[in-house]
């Protein structure tokens, strides 16, 4: 596979990622804003801000500015729209290694919501266009699953998406926890279950715990489940496997190294115990797992990507 | 996927489509051609008594029988179509770029098998004649010596590649992809306005429309028993195959200059279609003459190029320094035999306006028969007697600069102030080589809906003509119309669309 198409291919994935986790977060903030306090909602709406966006302003904050913000503002980087415009370019420049149906589904749900101001959207049910946005995705998944090969460029896309899922959910995940510990403003019985809500884990979540929600196993569940698609451990099984996958012809040394990088990431999660973490250590622990998934990206562009040419001649 | 809802369900499994006679609308008259306006120029569809002429029977009792929603309802869904398969070109303005299609016309142009028959047989006589002389001119100039083709004409064109000299290309193939723009005279014969000879465009369109018309029009369709063209990607396949010297697992890529491109979604619906490469210049690379790109796995050599950029813009090296679009090394690989390239570099001398003319000639020369397609009849200017007539019929005549395109350095005679032609006139005598001149031609008109109903516009027919170590042309074209009433451009920037074009077994 040309070294071109295989970033593309990863960055369509992780922008695809990036729409659909920013899709949901809003869609589920946006239905139970109205079952929270002025004062709830400012602070879930301030741990949003900052999951999305890195930004830690203090409240109060504009439930309509930001949804703008996050969703239709094209000078933002992080924009649901913007994101999806990426992964639509990255999209045209392979279309040729895509399956028609996977372009069309991911063209049409752009032209779809590129027209969409937030007063036409406002008046009604906000939520509804996130969440038939999120339909579209889904279906746009699962036209990916079953009209593509899962050749070398598929590991690809699941290298984009689950590297970027680690990135989403551990920032999602640091914010409620790191503001666990703060005490006053922390995240009540409520905030718990929207945060499984974000992630899409209500449900499996009480499948596996009951409905009694309990910091300590959300974070079990959300880092450690190793079933749930929405589990950091889900993720970096997804990347180990895909990384064993992708340019198989590559010499040995370039394969070594990256596999091995894999692998210590692979150990971290498996070995890692939720006991150790309560005390403090999620932060510093998602830390790590960001870190290593950002040096798992740059080795492989290194050895598969941008390598110079001179080094295999 | 929802798929675009086209047609009655009767369409598929219904009757054929019997033509009724007598009882047929009147063009200028009924609806739905109540704006349909018969006049000098040839029409496809109808006959100059207003009658339908016989191969658009079927089409014409089938459109009797659909409302205009239901016409517009069609449109619609040819134009979604398009859309949702980002078959479209970009506009920029103040800051917005606008992503627009071009407009496919829902109603099929038609191709009977015996006009298709003169333009198959003409068209492959021109390929044959033009590859011929483009041998001849980059070895010995054996044209030129017998005083055939004037020596200043070929050695002073900017498309004159000394590059090539003394090169072999395989089979003699310069020109492997060729689109020759045809147009049907007031008489109703084709004739051949322009060989496109470097990186024609287009037949991307004319597999996509064939793709939504059929759809449009199924029973139609099926009745009228129209020619397949799908397996023009197998042809092509075929043709770059046959450039290599060897047959087993060749690679092949198709080098397009990026996704910025106006035809880019043509270079990756055919990398598609025949499951090649698609590469850009930055994903190439020559190390001792070997053409490479570059894969996660490694280098992965190349052997056939079918490169969709310019000549100037293949390799910084030879030709245009400041171009990032080719590979640094490309050419002395091709000259080396390492790599094949199609078409090959230096094609654009022969489709210049100038050589235009001489074609016939050249038929006559390389092959000793008689042109089976016409030229549009055209003046040289170098020539005396010519240059003699144009001075004198300068308000009939439309004069262009060999040299330009897009319509720089032309004068249109009828539409011309006197002074414009008393300054031209004086251009002519100051250097007469550099023109040519040329009745003004009346383009048929076709069947168009636009809006309202079915309205006479002007068209002209593209045919793709493959030629490697055979010649293949695959039976159907571009059929480009001008939207715009009256218009005689058809060009897709200045408000021109496409038809699909049925080429019929009988």
């Amino acid at each position: 596979m040309l070294s071109r198409v295989a970033d593309s291919l990863y960055w369509m994935a992780r922008y695809i990622e990036r729409a659909e986790h920013t899709a949901r977060v809003l869609a589920v903030k946006l239905e139970s804003m109205v079952e929270q306090t002025p004062e709830d909602a400012n602070a879930s709406w301030a741990r949003v801000i900052e999951a999305l966006t890195g930004d830690t302003k203090p409240a109060p904050h504009d439930a309509f500015a930001t949804t703008r913000r996050l969703a239709f503002d094209r000078e933002n980087d992080g924009a649901l729209i913007t994101s999806l415009a990426l992964a639509r370019d990255n999209a045209r420049q392979v279309r040729e290694a895509l399956s028609n149906e996977v372009w069309e589904y991911l063209n049409r749900l752009y032209l779809r919501l590129s027209p969409v101001t937030m007063d036409s959207i406002w008046v009604h049910s906000p939520a509804r266009l996130f969440r038939e946005a999120l339909e579209e995705m889904h279906a746009l998944e699962g036209v990916t699953y079953s009209t593509l090969s899962h050749g070398e460029g598929w590991y690809f896309l699941e290298l984009g998406r689950h590297i970027e899922r680690v990135q989403l959910m551990g920032r999602l995940l640091d914010v409620h926890f790191r503001a666990a510990q703060d005490g006053t403003t922390g995240p009540k019985y409520f905030d718990w279950l929207v945060l499984l809500k974000f992630c899409s884990a209500w449900e499996p979540y009480t499948k596996r715990y009951t409905a009694s929600i309990r910091p300590q196993k959300i974070a079990e569940f959300l880092l450690f489940d190793t079933e749930f698609p929405h589990s950091i451990c889900f993720s970096v099984d997804r990347v180990t496997e895909a990384l064993a996958r992708v340019a198989p012809g590559a010499p040995p040394a370039r394969r070594a190294a990256v596999e091995r990088l894999a692998g210590r990431l692979k150990a971290a999660v498996d070995f890692g115990q939720v006991d150790d973490l309560m005390s403090g250590g999620v932060a510093g622990f998602l830390a790590d797992i960001t870190r290593q998934c950002e040096k798992i990206h740059e080795t492989l562009y290194a050895s598969y990507i941008t390598y110079g040419a001179e080094t295999v001649l | 996927m929802q798929q675009e809802a086209f047609a009655n369900t009767e369409d598929f499994g219904g009757p054929d489509i019997v033509a009724v006679s007598g009882n047929n609308a009147r063009p200028g008259i009924d609806p739905p051609y109540a704006r349909y306006e018969l006049g000098k120029p040839y029409d496809e569809m109808f006959a100059p008594d207003g009658r339908p002429r016989l191969p658009y029977a079927a089409l014409d009792a089938r459109l009797s029988t659909l409302s205009l929603e239901e016409l517009n309802r069609r449109q619609q869904a040819c134009e979604q179509s398009f859309l949702h398969q980002g078959i479209t070109f970009t506009v920029y303005s103040d800051n917005q770029a606008t992503e627009r299609i071009i407009p496919t016309d829902l109603l099929p142009r038609i191709v009977t098998a015996k006009e298709w028959d003169r333009i198959e047989r003409g068209l492959t006589q021109r390929i044959l004649a033009l590859n011929l002389f483009l041998r001849d001119i980059y070895s010995d100039g054996r044209v030129l010596k017998d005083g055939v083709v004037p020596r200043t004409m070929i050695y002073g064109s900017k498309h004159y590649r000394r590059e090539m000299r003394g090169l072999p290309v395989p089979h003699g193939a310069y020109v492997n992809i060729c689109g020759s723009d045809l147009v049907r005279n007031e008489a109703g014969d084709f004739v051949v306005l322009e060989d496109n000879l470097r990186v024609p465009s287009g037949v991307s369109y004319m597999l996509a429309n064939r793709d939504v018309v059929r759809r449009a029009f199924p029973a139609v369709f099926r009745t009228m028993g129209v020619r397949p063209i799908e397996h023009y990607p197998l042809e092509l396949l075929a043709t770059l195959r046959s450039l290599a010297p060897f047959h087993e697992d060749v690679s092949i890529a198709i080098l397009t200059p990026g996704v910025f491109n106006s035809a880019y979604f043509e270079h990756a619906f055919l990398a598609r279609q025949m499951g090649v490469e698609l590469v850009e210049g930055r994903d190439l690379l020559v190390n001792d003459n070997v053409v490479y790109t570059r894969t996660t796995s490694g280098l992965k050599r190349i052997d056939v190029i079918y490169r969709r950029i310019d000549d100037d813009f293949v390799d910084p090296l030879i030709f245009r320094e400041d171009s990032s679009l080719g590979v640094p090394g490309l050419f002395n690989a091709y000259r080396a035999g390492n790599v094949m390239i199609a078409n090959a570099l230096g094609t654009g001398v022969a489709d210049d306006k100038a050589v235009y003319a001489y074609v016939p000639r050249l038929i006559r020369y390389y092959l000793a028969e008689e042109p089976i397609l016409e030229n549009v009849e055209t003046f040289l200017c170098r020539e005396e007697k010519s240059l003699k007539h144009v001075l004198a019929n300068l308000d009939k005549l439309v004069v262009k600069a060999v040299g330009e395109s897009g319509g720089y350095g032309m004068l249109v005679g009828p539409h011309a102030s006197q002074a414009e032609r008393e300054d031209f006139a004086r251009k002519l005598k100051a250097d007469p080589d550099n023109y040519i001149a040329q009745p003004t031609i009346q383009l048929s008109t076709a069947p168009t809906f636009v809006g309202g109903g079915v309205e006479a516009r002007h068209v002209d027919l593209r045919p793709f003509i493959l030629h490697g170590s055979e010649t293949k042309i695959v039976p159907g074209a571009l059929t480009r119309v001008a939207l715009k009433r009256g218009s005689l451009v058809v060009n897709s920037s200045q408000g021109g669309g496409s038809k699909d074009t049925w080429v019929l077994n009988q």
